[in-house]
Formats: C-alpha cells, sequence, structure tokens
C-alpha cells in the first residue's frame, strides 16, 4: 500500500476566520453531529489505536537509511575494466533513484501549496514554481532523452554530445539573425 | 369388503365414484359406529381413572391410514420441488473455499498478528560507530524476516555478480590473446602452432635417385 502521507508536513496555516455570534436559541445542528461522529466513530477507533500501539512499543526496533560509499565513476573507469563498469552503474542507478524522488517531493510540495492557496496560487506559489521547473529542468538535461533502458555509459556520450547541440543551437541563432 | 374399504384410502377413489354409492353408505356407519366405541371406551376409561382427567387418553381414535389431522401451523405440505441439480457447483463451492481457507485463514492470521502485536520498525538516524545489519534496513517485521533468514545479504549478491563478471572478462581477455596468437604464429611462423614437423632432412637417403639412369 502506498504511504500515506505526513499530515504535519504541508499543514496550512491557522484559520483567521472570527468566531460568529449566535443569532438564535436553537441548537446548532452541526455540533450535534460532530458530537455524534466523535463518540460513535472518533473514541472507539483512537481507542482501538492507542491499544495497539502500547502493544507495539513494548519491544520498539528500528530501521534506517542505508549509506552507499561512493566509488569511481564511469568516466573514470579504464576501458575492459568491466567489474568498476559494474560498480558505476550501481551507483548511477541508485543515483537516477535518488533524483527521481526529489523531482515527486518537489511536484508534491508545489500541488500542496496549489491546493492550499487556491484561486491565490499563481502568487503565492511562485517559489514552489520556480523550484519544480528548476529541478525538473536539471532532470531532463541529465536522463532526459536516454529512454527506458539508459544506464552510465549512454548518459556519458549523452554529456559528451549536449555541448555540440548547444553549440550548433547557437550557430542556427546567428546564421537566422535573432540574437 | 367394507373393511377394505376402509383400509386404504387416496387413490382411486375419483375413479369409482359410480360405484362409490353403496359401499360409501356402509363405511359411513361403520365410522360412526367406531366413533361411537371410541366415545363409549373413552367414558368408561375416564370413569375406571376417576378425578384425574387431565390428559387425553394415549390412543386417539383415528382414521385408519392416516398420522395425524393436518393443522397448517408450520409450513404446509411438504413438496418434492422438481429443479436441476445444484450438487456439483455447491460442491465446486465448497471445495473452492475450503482449499483457499486452508492456507489463506492461517495466513491471514499471522499477518494480522504481525502487524497488530509486533508492528512496523521506526525510521531512525544511524547511530555514530554503529553499523546497522543488512535485515535493518526494512520497515516491516515480515520483510525483515524474509531477508534476514531467507535472503542472501545483498552485498554477498553483488559480490557474487562481480565474481562472475570478473571470470567472463578474464575468459574474453584469453580467447583474444590466443587469437592474437595465432595470428602472429600463422604469420611469422616462428610459434609452435601453424606447422607440422617434419623429418630431418639429412636422414633420407637419396643415393637411389642421384642418379638419372636407377
Amino acid at each position: 500500500m502506498p504511504e500515506d502521507t505526513d499530515w504535519e508536513v504541508y499543514k496550512a496555516p491557522p484559520k483567521r476566520t472570527p468566531v460568529g455570534e449566535r443569532a438564535t436559541s436553537l441548537p446548532n445542528p452541526v455540533e450535534f453531529f460532530q458530537a455524534v461522529f466523535n463518540n460513535v466513530i472518533d473514541r472507539p477507533v483512537t481507542l482501538i489505536r492507542e491499544w495497539i500501539e502500547r502493544q507495539q512499543n513494548r519491544n520498539k526496533f528500528y530501521y534506517y537509511h542505508q549509506q552507499f560509499r561512493r566509488v569511481p565513476d564511469v568516466s573514470e573507469c579504464v576501458e575492459g575494466d568491466y567489474l568498476c563498469f559494474f560498480e558505476a552503474e550501481a551507483q548511477w542507478r541508485r543515483d537516477r533513484m535518488v533524483d527521481r524522488e526529489i523531482v515527486a517531493i518537489v511536484r508534491e510540495r508545489f500541488a500542496a501549496c496549489q491546493h492550499r492557496e487556491g484561486p491565490n496560487q499563481f502568487q503565492n506559489c511562485a517559489k514552489e514554481m520556480e523550484q519544480l521547473l528548476q529541478v525538473t529542468k536539471a532532470y531532463q538535461d541529465k536522463y532526459g532523452d536516454l529512454g527506458a533502458h539508459g544506464n552510465a555509459r549512454t548518459c556519458l556520450m549523452k554529456q559528451n554530445t549536449a555541448g555540440f547541440i548547444l553549440v550548433s543551437g547557437v550557430q542556427t541563432r546567428y546564421c537566422m539573425g535573432q540574437l | 369388503m367394507a373393511a377394505r374399504w376402509l383400509h386404504r384410502p387416496a387413490p382411486g377413489r375419483e375413479g369409482s365414484a359410480g360405484a362409490a354409492a353403496a359401499p360409501g353408505a356402509t363405511m359411513a356407519a361403520a365410522l360412526l359406529l367406531r366413533a361411537a366405541a371410541a366415545w363409549a371406551a373413552r367414558r368408561a376409561a375416564g370413569g375406571a381413572a376417576g378425578t384425574a382427567r387431565l390428559l387425553p387418553p394415549a390412543a386417539p381414535a383415528r382414521l385408519p391410514g392416516t398420522l395425524a389431522p393436518v393443522r397448517h401451523s408450520s409450513h404446509g405440505k411438504r413438496m418434492f420441488i422438481i429443479k436441476a441439480t445444484s450438487f456439483y457447483d455447491s460442491r465446486f463451492l465448497k471445495l473452492l473455499r475450503f482449499y483457499i481457507l486452508l492456507t489463506g485463514l492461517p495466513v491471514a492470521i499471522l499477518i494480522t498478528y504481525v502487524n497488530i502485536f509486533i508492528g512496523e520498525a521506526e525510521l531512525a538516524e544511524i547511530p555514530e560507530g554503529y553499523v546497522p545489519d543488512y535485515w535493518e534496513y526494512y520497515k516491516h517485521p515480515i520483510s525483515r524476516w524474509i531477508a534476514r533468514y531467507i535472503l542472501d545479504p545483498p552485498e554477498k549478491d553483488y559480490e557474487k555478480c562481480m565474481a562472475l563478471l570478473d571470470v567472463e572478462a578474464k575468459k574474453a581477455e584469453m580467447r583474444l590473446m590466443t587469437l592474437e596468437a595465432r595470428r602472429l604464429m600463422r604469420a611469422r611462423g616462428d610459434g609452435p602452432w601453424y606447422h607440422y614437423e617434419t623429418p630431418d632432412k639429412n636422414l633420407t637417403d637419396d643415393s637411389f635417385k642421384s642418379t638419372p639412369d636407377n
């Protein structure tokens, strides 16, 4: 099952609606339904959850994020040294997974900001939008057109050609007189 | 005649409606006599027993061939409803449920127990100077158990992969070297390959070919 989102991370700022004056002496039906929900559903569920957590807290154990040592990159491997290629490839794949997660997190932040702000998003979410643009551009530059079977070697080759494309782009624009 | 009609009630009665008149009258008379006899017997038994007349006598009077009067207090007459057999379908479903639940229930109970009483691990920073074991990088206790007792450590898998690659790399290198050696030996002719040993030419005796007239 996918992980639940952490409610504390994207907490909206507290609302500033003023407390209203009671205009009638009739009771508010919303309070009645809230009381029903709290007592019939919320309290039992909370009690059961707390009981379960007491059982689980009797012997706690932890998990960690694994730290991998850095190994020489593909560009530092001698041709024919297949072990070096293997380790560099593994490292490149791990880095790609990490980069994908980074892009996902930045995208999620922007989506949370949009949802929070609603119609004000274009003004108030400018920072998140800028960050998302930068991160996606960087991802595209590094892993962009490699395709599904991209590996460290094709990425290196792409870096070699990227310079040529940039230069030729400049040339064409100069020829067309737009620089 | 009258006795035979009395002892076999239902079938064929409508077929013999014309002949039913005379034996019907005798039958009615016989019924009346039997009812009177039963009433008299009851009265006599009631008189002999005395004051206690709470329960009815043990064998109440009945028409012959009947079991009990019809009361319609339960579901009516028992019917044999003719429909297609559900034996095969219900047998299949029973067997399906049995074989699915045979392993499904223990697995479900185990997973529920683990999730409630053992629970998932919490994320923590790696403490200073502590190297976690390879199974401590998983969150769910069953994943940790599988990683610890069933699967090999990922370092072992990595090293095995690298060993295979190393062997194959060395084999490829040896093959390339042999090809190069062959090429050179064929070209230069100074190696052990690509020639056959011939006997020493000093051992040949050409004396019988030395003059043209032999």
